[in-house]
Formats: C-alpha cells, sequence, structure tokens
C-alpha cells in the first residue's frame, strides 16, 4: 500500500535552534495516526510542515505523492487542516466563511449549500452559522473550522488538538465523525496531549521528544489497554 | 502604584529588547528605521530652517504673522495627534488582548487606564514627536538661541502640548462609547465626524489665513497698527496659540510674557491630567465592559450593508477563488468601522482640498513662482495619495489575520492572491490620484499639456506608491493585530510613509528645472508643447519602475516565509 502521508528526512531549524531533527513517519490510506510528544516536543512543527505553512530546512513531505513544498497545489487539495487555535475571520458568519474556503477548493456552488446544510447538522450548529465569528465562543469556533476542514472531502485530515474547547457532547460528536470518515478511507494524522483519546481512536502512534521520534509502532492494530500509554508515554518522555 | 510601576517597567523593558535585539535582521531594521527617521528629521530641520528664513528675511511677513501662521500649523499638528490618539486608544484601551487579560487580575481600572494611556500616547504619538523636535530645532537654529532653549521647549512647551491633545482624546472617548452604549456607535461615529469638520472649518473660517494675508498687506509695512483687532477671541483658548505666543515673545525678548503661556498650558495639562484621571476612575470600566460586552455571543446586531450581488453563494464574475477572496475582503472592510468610516473621512478631506483648491486666485508671472506652485499641488496630491495608500493599501496583507492558515493551507496560488490585492488597491488608488491631480491641475487653469503631464506623473505615482505600501506591508505583516489603524501606525508603516515620501521628493527634483525651463518659454512665447518635457516624464517612469520591482519583489519574497 502506498503511503498517503510520507515524511522522509524532515528537519526545520529555526536559528541555531532544531525543532525537527531528521523525522521520519509514514502513514497509509485510511489509518488513524497519533502523533504524540510533550510540548515544545515539535508536533505543531511537523504539522505545520506537512500543511505547508512551515517550509523545513531540508527533507521533504508528500501527500498522496505530491511535495508540499514543491508541488502545493495538488497536496493541498487533499489536505483538511484543523490548527491548535481555531482563527476565523471575525466578520464573517460561520456560513460565508464555510463559503469562503468553498471558494478557495474551487467546489461547485450547489455542493457548497448542500454540505454546509449537511455539517451545520453533523456538529449541530444550529442558528450560530449565520453570527458573525466574533460572537462565537472556543467551541463553537472549533467546530466551524472542523467543519471547514472536512467539508471538501479530503483525503488527509491534519489535526492538531482536535477536541481543545469542545464539550463533551461536542467532543463525543467530533469522535464518532472522524472515527466514521477513516472507515470510508479517511487518512487521519493527529496531534493530542489526551491520551485517552489516543486509545479511544489511533490506529498507530508515534512519540516524539525535542524533536525526535522516540517511540513509532511499526504495524496498524496494536491495542493498548487502559492506563498503558499514559505509563509508556510518561516512562519515554521523563 | 507599586503596580503601575509594574506595568510601566514591563512595558519599558519590552520596548527596550525590541530595540537593542542583536539578531542580524533586527539590527538591520533598527539601522535602517534610524537611517530614514534621522533622514527625514534632517529634511525636516532643514526646511523649517529654510522656511523660516524665506518668510521673515525674504517675503518680510514680520515675527507678529509669522508666528500666527505657526500657531494654524500647530492648530493642524494638534488636531492631528488628538485624531490620531482617539482612534488608537479605542484599539488600546478597548479592544486589547492585554487589557482583557489585566482586567481579571487585581489590579484597580484606572491604573489599566494610566498604563495603556501612556503606552497609547508614545505609541501613536512618537513620530510626530520627532518632527516636532525637528520643527523645533529648524525654527531655533534660524533664531540662533542657546541649547536650553531646546531641551527646555522640547520637555515643557512641545511634549505637553501634545500630551493636551492625548488626554483631550482619551476624556472624549470614554465619554462617547458611554454614550454609544445608549445611542448606538454609528450615531456617535457620525457625531465625532461632524464635530471635528466642524471644529476645522470654523477654526480656518475665523482665522482665515487668505483673508489674514490680505488685511495685513494692506497695512504693509506698518503691519502693527493691524496687530490690535486682529485676532478673534477664542484663539486665544487655543492651545496652539499659547505654544506660539510663547515662542513670539522668547524670540522676541521678553520672557516674562512668554512664561504666562508657558504657566496657562501647563495648568490646562495638569487639570485635563486630572479630569482624565476621575473619569477614568468613573467611566472606564464601565465603558471597557460595554464594548466588550457589544462583542459577546447573543449581542448579535443585523448588518446594515446589504449587498445581494457581493453574498457569499451568488455566482460571481470572478474565477474561483479569486472571486472568495473579493467577497471576503468587501464583507471584512464593510463590516469593520473603522474602515469604512476612515474611507468617508478620506473622502471628505479630499473633498475639502478640491473645494480649497477652487477658491485659490494664482496669478504668478514669474516661471519659478510658477513652477512651485504647480509642484505643490503635485507633491499635496501625492501626499494625500501616500496617506491613502498607506491606510488603506499597507495593512492589506497584515489583515489576512490569524485566519490566514486557512488560505496557506489552502490549494491557492499565493503570488495569485498578492497580484489581486495589488490590482484592486491600485484601481482604487489610480482612481482617486487622478481626480485628484485632473481636478486640481484644471482649477490652477493650467493648461491642457500640463493636466496630461501631470496626469502621467500621477499615474505613475500611484503605481509606485501601491506597489511600494503592498510590499512593504507585507514584509512588516503582522498577522496578530486585528486593527487596522495600528497597523498603519506601526514602526514599519511610518518606514514606509517615509520611504513613500523621499520617492515623492525624487519625483518632484526630477520634474522642478525641465518645469521650470517650460515656464520660462511659456511666458516668452505665450504658448508651447515641448516634446522634450517627456523625457523627465521616462525617468519618473523608470524610477517609478524601481520602486514597483524592488516591493514586488520583497512582497512575493515574504509570502513564502513561515507563517
Amino acid at each position: 500500500m502506498n503511503p498517503t502521508v510520507q515524511i522522509s528526512h524532515v528537519t526545520k531549524k529555526f536559528g541555531p535552534f532544531v525543532a525537527v531533527d531528521n523525522l521520519d513517519l509514514s502513514i497509509g490510506e485510511g489509518e488513524f495516526f497519533g502523533f504524540l510528544g510533550p510540548n515544545g516536543a515539535g508536533k505543531t512543527t511537523t504539522i505545520k510542515m506537512i500543511t505547508g505553512l512551515y517550509a523545513p530546512t531540508s527533507g521533504t513531505c508528500l501527500i498522496n505523492g505530491h511535495d508540499v513544498h514543491r508541488d502545493p497545489l495538488p497536496a493541498k487539495r487533499s489536505i483538511g487542516y484543523v490548527p491548535d487555535q481555531p482563527f476565523l475571520y471575525e466578520k464573517l458568519t460561520g456560513r460565508e466563511f464555510l463559503h469562503f474556503v468553498c471558494g478557495l477548493f474551487n467546489m461547485p456552488a450547489a455542493l457548497v449549500r448542500e454540505k454546509i446544510e449537511e455539517y451545520t447538522e453533523v456538529f449541530e450548529i444550529g442558528d450560530f452559522i449565520d453570527r458573525r465569528a466574533e460572537e462565537y465562543s472556543q467551541g463553537m469556533r472549533q467546530r466551524i473550522v472542523l467543519s471547514a476542514a472536512l467539508i471538501h472531502d479530503p483525503g488527509v485530515l491534519i489535526i492538531d488538538e482536535p477536541l481543545v474547547g469542545l464539550d463533551p457532547r461536542s467532543a463525543r460528536l467530533v469522535k464518532d465523525t472522524l472515527k466514521e470518515r477513516t472507515t470510508k478511507g479517511l487518512t487521519v494524522f493527529m496531534s493530542t496531549h489526551l491520551l485517552e483519546i489516543v486509545e479511544e481512536l489511533c490506529d498507530r502512534i508515534a512519540i516524539i521528544k525535542q524533536g525526535r521520534i522516540i517511540y513509532e509502532e511499526s504495524q496498524t492494530g496494536a491495542r493498548r489497554s487502559n492506563g498503558e500509554l499514559e505509563t509508556m508515554f510518561l516512562e519515554l518522555t521523563k | 502604584m507599586e503596580q503601575f510601576i509594574l506595568l510601566l517597567n514591563v512595558k519599558a523593558s519590552a520596548f527596550l529588547k525590541s530595540v537593542t535585539d542583536l539578531r542580524p535582521q533586527s539590527i538591520l531594521k533598527n539601522l535602517s528605521s534610524l537611517f530614514i527617521f534621522g533622514g527625514v528629521a534632517v529634511g525636516v530641520f532643514l526646511l523649517s530652517r529654510a522656511a523660516t528664513g524665506y518668510l521673515l528675511t525674504q517675503a518680510h511677513i514680520g515675527l507678529f504673522l509669522f508666528h500666527r501662521f505657526l500657531s494654524m500649523l500647530l492648530y493642524v499638528f494638534f488636531i492631528t495627534v488628538n485624531l490620531g490618539n482617539m482612534i488608537v486608544c479605542y484599539a488600546t484601551l478597548y479592544k486589547s488582548d492585554e487589557v482583557t487579560y489585566l482586567m481579571g487580575l487585581p489590579i484597580p481600572h484606572h491604573t489599566i487606564f494610566a498604563v495603556k494611556f501612556i503606552d497609547n500616547f508614545f505609541y501613536s504619538s512618537s513620530t510626530l514627536l520627532l518632527l516636532g523636535l525637528a520643527l523645533l530645532l529648524g525654527y531655533g537654529s534660524y533664531f540662533g538661541v542657546s541649547p536650553w532653549f531646546y531641551f527646555f521647549t522640547f520637555a515643557a512647551v512641545l511634549l505637553p502640548f501634545m500630551l493636551t491633545a492625548g488626554v483631550i482624546a482619551v476624556i472624549v472617548l470614554m465619554l462617547l462609547i458611554r454614550i454609544a452604549s445608549r445611542v448606538g456607535i454609528r450615531w456617535v461615529l457620525a457625531g465625532i465626524m461632524i464635530l471635528y469638520l466642524s471644529a476645522i472649518y470654523l477654526y480656518f473660517s475665523a482665522v482665515n489665513p487668505v483673508n489674514l494675508v490680505q488685511e495685513v498687506m494692506k497695512h504693509y509695512p506698518e503691519v502693527n497698527a493691524y496687530f490690535g483687532y486682529l485676532d478673534p477671541p477664542f484663539v486665544h483658548y487655543l492651545p496652539n496659540h499659547w505654544v506660539s505666543e510663547f515662542l513670539y515673545w522668547t524670540v522676541s525678548g521678553e520672557p516674562a510674557r512668554a512664561t504666562w503661556h508657558l504657566v496657562t498650558l501647563f495648568c490646562i495639562l495638569v487639570s485635563l491630567l486630572l479630569t482624565a484621571w476621575m473619569v477614568a476612575r468613573v467611566y472606564y470600566y464601565k465603558s471597557w465592559m460595554s464594548t466588550s460586552e457589544a462583542r459577546s455571543p447573543g449581542s448579535g446586531r443585523p448588518g446594515f450593508l446589504q449587498v445581494g450581488f457581493m453574498e457569499f453563494g451568488r455566482e460571481g464574475v470572478l474565477p474561483r477563488p479569486a472571486d472568495a477572496f473579493l467577497r471576503r475582503d468587501f464583507w471584512g472592510f464593510f463590516r469593520e468601522p473603522s474602515q469604512w468610516l476612515h474611507l468617508l473621512l478620506m473622502f471628505v478631506l479630499l473633498c475639502v482640498f478640491l473645494v480649497s483648491m477652487s477658491s485659490l486666485e494664482l496669478k504668478l508671472t514669474q516661471p519659478f513662482l510658477q513652477t512651485i506652485s504647480y509642484l505643490v499641488v503635485f507633491l499635496f496630491d501625492g501626499f494625500l495619495i501616500a496617506s491613502i495608500s498607506l491606510r488603506f493599501v499597507f495593512p492589506a496583507l497584515s489583515l489576512e489575520g490569524d485566519a490566514f492558515w486557512c488560505v496557506r493551507s489552502a490549494p491557492v496560488n499565493l503570488r495569485k492572491l498578492y497580484w489581486q490585492k495589488f490590482i484592486g488597491s491600485f484601481l482604487l488608488i489610480v482612481t482617486t490620484a487622478e481626480i485628484l491631480s485632473v481636478a486640481s491641475t484644471s482649477m490652477l487653469r493650467d493648461s491642457p499639456f500640463l493636466i496630461l503631464v501631470g496626469s502621467l506623473c500621477t499615474a505613475f505615482v500611484a503605481l509606485g506608491l501601491t506597489a511600494l505600501n503592498l510590499g512593504a506591508g507585507a514584509y512588516f505583516a503582522t498577522f496578530r493585530e486585528k486593527n487596522p489603524i495600528r497597523i498603519a501606525s506601526s514602526q514599519g508603516a511610518s518606514l514606509t510613509f517615509l520611504g513613500g515620501m523621499i520617492y515623492l521628493g525624487a519625483v518632484v527634483a526630477i520634474l522642478v528645472v525641465p518645469l521650470n525651463r517650460y515656464f520660462e518659454i511659456l511666458i516668452i512665447r505665450g504658448t508651447t508643447a515641448p516634446g522634450w518635457l517627456l523625457i523627465p516624464i521616462v525617468a519618473v517612469g523608470l524610477l517609478t519602475g524601481a520602486v514597483f520591482a524592488g516591493s514586488t519583489g520583497i512582497g512575493l519574497a515574504t509570502l513564502r516565509r513561515d507563517y
């Protein structure tokens, strides 16, 4: 099986500081991949390189065989991205924001309307869809951003802390939606600090510390029982 | 008091860290700032000295009339500082995340107010303070005053004068926000605009510089006979009058009379500071709360602007994603009061400028004076265009804001986004610039040939200034800043504006000699349309090309930076 996300020898330096050091990762189609690590380990930097927000100092990030930095448009067409902070255009309503994102992905107008209605329902956005983002709570912003990431049916979802600010009901909704999408072939690359989410959702994990992978499961389907992952994580990252 | 000093210390050390940052790019940025600001300060100093010398020794307008003109200049300066502080204060005192954080801490609200007021004053007035100092140095060097005069006048006159403008701004702002929570922000904003335009109109109607010159010249050279009934009474209560009187009596060798005006200024400043303190104790928290609640969930306001064809979801004329960008920018602009209100204000100022031009009767017979009048009008047009570009084009990339992630991670060619912003901005700027150029040169009754020359050069200037502001705006982009006014008044924006002024100065320098030659021939022969005048226009085109290429190259290169 060809990997959907292929990160090869990727290094990112900020001046003398090495944020990510010679990283290699490979994630297959339909895989739910958990990317763990302590604060400042290099998780968000890695995600920003995969989504084209940072240029790697060396190495390559391939999405469906396209280099995100040398051949960005085909690579980015396959990506849905949820950043760690759900920033929106404050003066646009949720509906307008979703229309805008669909415009960036060049989606047909009729499909856009249908999809917006679908995600308004899926994430229970309700009347807030027609309110401006400046009035949204953190949780509502997160729902809009998740809708924006999924609305163009991406092949790969890159997601940085997906459950920030969500109430338990919304968190359940998100988890169920993501799990259901992976069964239909969506590849998820998820960074999070919440180990119970990883235990519940992820097929395979890797742990990064000081820019280097210190642990990576070699095959999909490894099973972890309650608390086992936490013990391992604390042991590896101390 | 301890909290006040602690907070000020944090601000001061953050500022010191930014100016003593030893990373190569910071050193380069600080050096280039120093070079450009220093260059402009030297230019203003030389201009101030030359203008003082010219008016007093060549035009013989006399010390009294000179200081009356200085008073008018100070009035404009006062209004500029006042308006600048009020606009930036709203962002600093009411919309800042830092204030939201501080309000959650056990710090008295008026202490937060005092810290943010000082922060705001130096942030929004530092460039004007530098220009004021350069003007003062030029003025003082003509009169050969002692070095102590500069220190004293800067610290005890110029700074209190500007602080007075800033304190009035913040008092008015707090009261207006309280009123706005009852009658609505739009009425208040409209009220401010009418108030300030009326203040400017009434002042200049009362002190009318054209009448002033004509009336004084009737009595020339016995102008003192006119002095007794020259000033309208209300002028004596304005801070600009106290400053000009202080300078007048100082250089006239009567320090006792000068001191009286200084004491007046100082007493009024202290009274205003105390008033601001008291108003802040009563109203700052309440007014902050009302602006904060206005942004909270459930305070939803219906949009007053309905433009059906610009709504999202409609079929557009532009291909995607250009259409999506156009709609986003349209609604982002018209839903942000500081954007459309400023545009409206600039439009009114342009109309005021054109009406003023139409009433000018210049019957000049000397070629050099004709050249000067033509270039002064050209330069003033250019200055207006530079201001509009700075205010609306410079922030264009920064306004992508924190949500830029969704564009950067989407399959969008960022170069196309840049060019779309450039074309949209250029169309706005060049249209405004051409209307200004053709209207102002026509009003001066210039020949069709000169109108064409002005129009061509203006088109180049519009191109150069748009490219400069967009490119520099991308280079100095601050995605975290949500307020376009603060973006347009940042250090990077000030540098860009000064760069624009240098560019305009270079354009004028290219045109001055050929135009003077043109007017000489015109006066001798009665009519002329020399082809050789195209040579300086081509030179202006080449200069603009260099500015365009450099700025656009920098702008496009910065799009590849990490976000």
